[in-house]
């Protein structure tokens, strides 16, 4: 188990080098001169020598590589750098954000679970039957929808015409109490998850067929255990294994659906951040949320991974995979 | 008995189908699949539509400006799908910008296919060091959260249609590198490939007249899926604001113009927003038959 986890920790460490450098690269091509999207205002600009001084302080006369290399070791102390449009340093503006956006990436999380499971356990028990042609009906429309659109036919209805719910803004669970939270969570959270219940009604099923016709499923039904015992203790645990996997992808999916969903609904996180700091050209914020929602991801699917090897032993003694 | 033998041979003669080629299987199995046929109508009156557009409306979707009869709501007679905040037709803005979205789906479809079945090939024909390093690099891309790292690259190259097709390619070839590389591993190492290899054809005509096809039908599906997600990433881009100039006609620009008046003119978001999902349901439906009829092993 540790040389899997010590292996799987160390294959993150060059991801996140190529990440860093590709971020670092992007903003090292941006158009226009740092200096002046700072300093310079429409009626003065700075005079050669206070340029000369800033880019010495900042660095910014050095090489390539060696701006890089002190990119890389700032991030590591984390400092991605002051943002040219409020000045404040980088990597706080980005973290104060996350807890917002990982709170409503995990409520979709959670409520595309709680469509995706019985759907997709419905669409494989009932086999060939009209709930399974329903469900994967659903499923393939729930795929094809752009979530964001989704997201404003909701806000359309429930907010606009008939009044249900708060159309923007966030509340917080503690203070404000759960069915505030709630109200303000349901939109945002019903589009980002919209996408990722679909693709997971669909593996769930098919996964569950899979496992269906396997032999251990067939002996079971036959020493004579009752359907529930078959499908909840013998199928549905093993069919979860290949789904728990796509669901660690998909959350690459949630973090970058969230910075439009949180657009849409004026979410206060780290994707609106994101969506304001393109609109005023600021770079640097979007070099440190893109490094930071990136290594955010790698995280959670090395953790993933690791608890998915800690269940299935047969991951983690699979050398070569 | 040799007259039964006869006979014998007679019967089997009758009973034994009539052989069919792999690609009119292919087609034959497509058709019975009744959804997938339905996609790719609704598909075709799509296409045809939206190609021939000044067929269809006798406006012009940026010019003609009805000031008169703004924000008219759907069901007028002279603008069936109604007007926008310019007094602009919506149906021949649908027209015409499906012209653009379908574009641009098929564009990056095209070019993150023709990158990543390069590298895919490549590296799964000759291995070696560089396909590791290659395939590390597309494992790399592949764990991104693309649409993240399509924003930060469109912020970086600037807002236009062609920079939105040029990173969602960048951010969508790994896909087509991974299904194409498995492919080749396991077909390379088929009796036809080592016996063109003996018959010493070069490696370039055995990779793309023996490879290559046979590992077409996986590439297609997922050429197909790659349309319908292209298209909706591109609206995704297109309403954060990083697409084309505004004037000009797409359904991810219509969209993120009709924000600003929900409250007003809700159809202004809901109509190009049905586009879209009818063109990608099409095409998810077409995927699907494909894949059924492609592989009927994997049809469950």
């Amino acid at each position: 188990m540790w040389s899997y986890m010590i292996r799987r920790i160390l294959q993150a460490i060059p991801t996140l080098l190529v990440i860093s450098f590709l971020i670092f690269s992007l903003l090292y091509i941006t158009p226009g001169d740092p200096v002046e999207l700072i300093f310079g205002t429409e009626d003065q600009s700075l005079s050669e020598e206070q340029r000369q001084i800033i880019m010495e302080e900042w660095g910014l006369d050095q090489p390539f590589l060696i701006r890089y290399k002190n990119f890389v070791f700032n991030a590591l102390q984390g400092d991605l750098g002051t943002s040219y449009a409020t000045g404040q340093p980088v990597f706080e503006s980005v973290i104060e954000r996350m807890p917002a956006t990982f709170t409503l990436a995990a409520f979709a999380m959670v409520l595309s679970l709680l469509i995706s499971v019985p759907l997709g356990m419905l669409a494989a028990l009932k086999h060939n039957s009209i709930w399974d042609s329903l469900a994967t009906a659903l499923a393939t429309i729930g795929v094809s929808l752009p979530k964001f659109w989704f997201g404003l036919v909701l806000m359309i209805y429930f907010s606009l015409k008939w009044g249900l719910l708060p159309s923007t803004g966030s509340a917080d669970l503690m203070t404000d109490g759960p069915v505030e939270f709630l109200k303000h969570i349901i939109m945002p959270g019903s589009a980002l998850a919209l996408g990722m219940a679909a693709t997971q009604t669909r593996m769930i099923r098919s996964s569950m067929l899979d496992v269906l016709g396997q032999d251990y499923v067939r002996y079971a039904r036959s020493k004579g255990l009752k359907e529930k015992a078959v499908i909840w203790g013998h199928a549905f645990k093993n069919a979860m294994i290949p789904v728990i996997t796509v669901i660690g992808s998909e959350i690459g999916g949630l973090l970058g659906g969230a910075v439009v969903t949180e657009s849409i609904f004026s979410w206060p996180g780290v994707g609106r951040l994101a969506v304001n700091s393109i609109s005023k050209r600021d770079y640097p914020m979007i070099q440190g949320i893109t490094l930071l929602l990136c290594t955010s991801y790698l995280l959670i699917n090395l953790l993933v991974d690791i608890v998915y090897a800690w269940v299935d032993p047969r991951i983690r003694l699979d050398k070569k995979s | 008995m040799e007259k039964e033998r006869e006979k014998d041979f007679e019967f089997e003669d009758e009973i034994s189908l009539p052989v069919t080629s792999y690609w009119k299987d292919v087609v034959r199995r497509f058709c019975k699949n009744r959804i997938a046929v339905l996609g790719l109508i609704l598909l075709t009156i799509i296409v045809v539509l939206c190609a021939g557009a000044p067929l269809f409306t006798r406006y012009d979707p940026v010019m003609d400006m009805d000031l008169m009869n703004m924000l008219t709501p759907p069901g007028d007679r002279e603008h069936p799908l109604g007007t926008d905040d310019l007094g602009r037709d919506i149906w021949c803005r649908l027209l015409y910008g499906g012209r653009s979205s379908l574009l641009t789906g098929l564009s990056v479809a095209a070019f993150a296919a023709v990158i990543g079945v390069t590298i895919g090939l490549y590296s799964g024909y000759f291995g070696g060091i560089v396909e590791s390093l290659l395939m590390r690099f597309t494992d790399i891309m592949l764990s991104f959260p693309f649409l993240i790292v399509a924003i930060a690259i469109m912020s970086v190259l600037g807002s236009s249609q062609k920079n939105i097709i040029m990173t969602l390619a960048i951010t969508s070839w790994p896909r087509f590198a991974r299904l194409t590389r498995g492919q080749v591993l396991s077909v390379k190492n088929m009796e036809y490939v080592e016996s063109a290899r003996v018959a010493g054809f070069k490696d370039v005509r055995i990779l793309f007249r023996h490879v290559l096809p046979n590992c077409i039908g996986p590439l297609i599906i997922q050429g197909t899926l790659a349309v319908g997600s292209a298209i909706l990433s591109a609206a995704s881009l297109n309403y954060l604001g990083l697409g084309a100039d505004a004037a000009a006609p797409d359904w991810g620009m219509m969209l993120s113009q009709g924000k600003n008046y929900l409250q007003l003119a809700p159809y202004l978001t809901t109509i190009p927003g049905i586009a879209i999902s009818i063109t990608v349901l099409s095409m998810n439906w077409i995927g699907d038959g494909l894949r059924d009829a492609f592989d009927p092993k994997m049809r469950k």
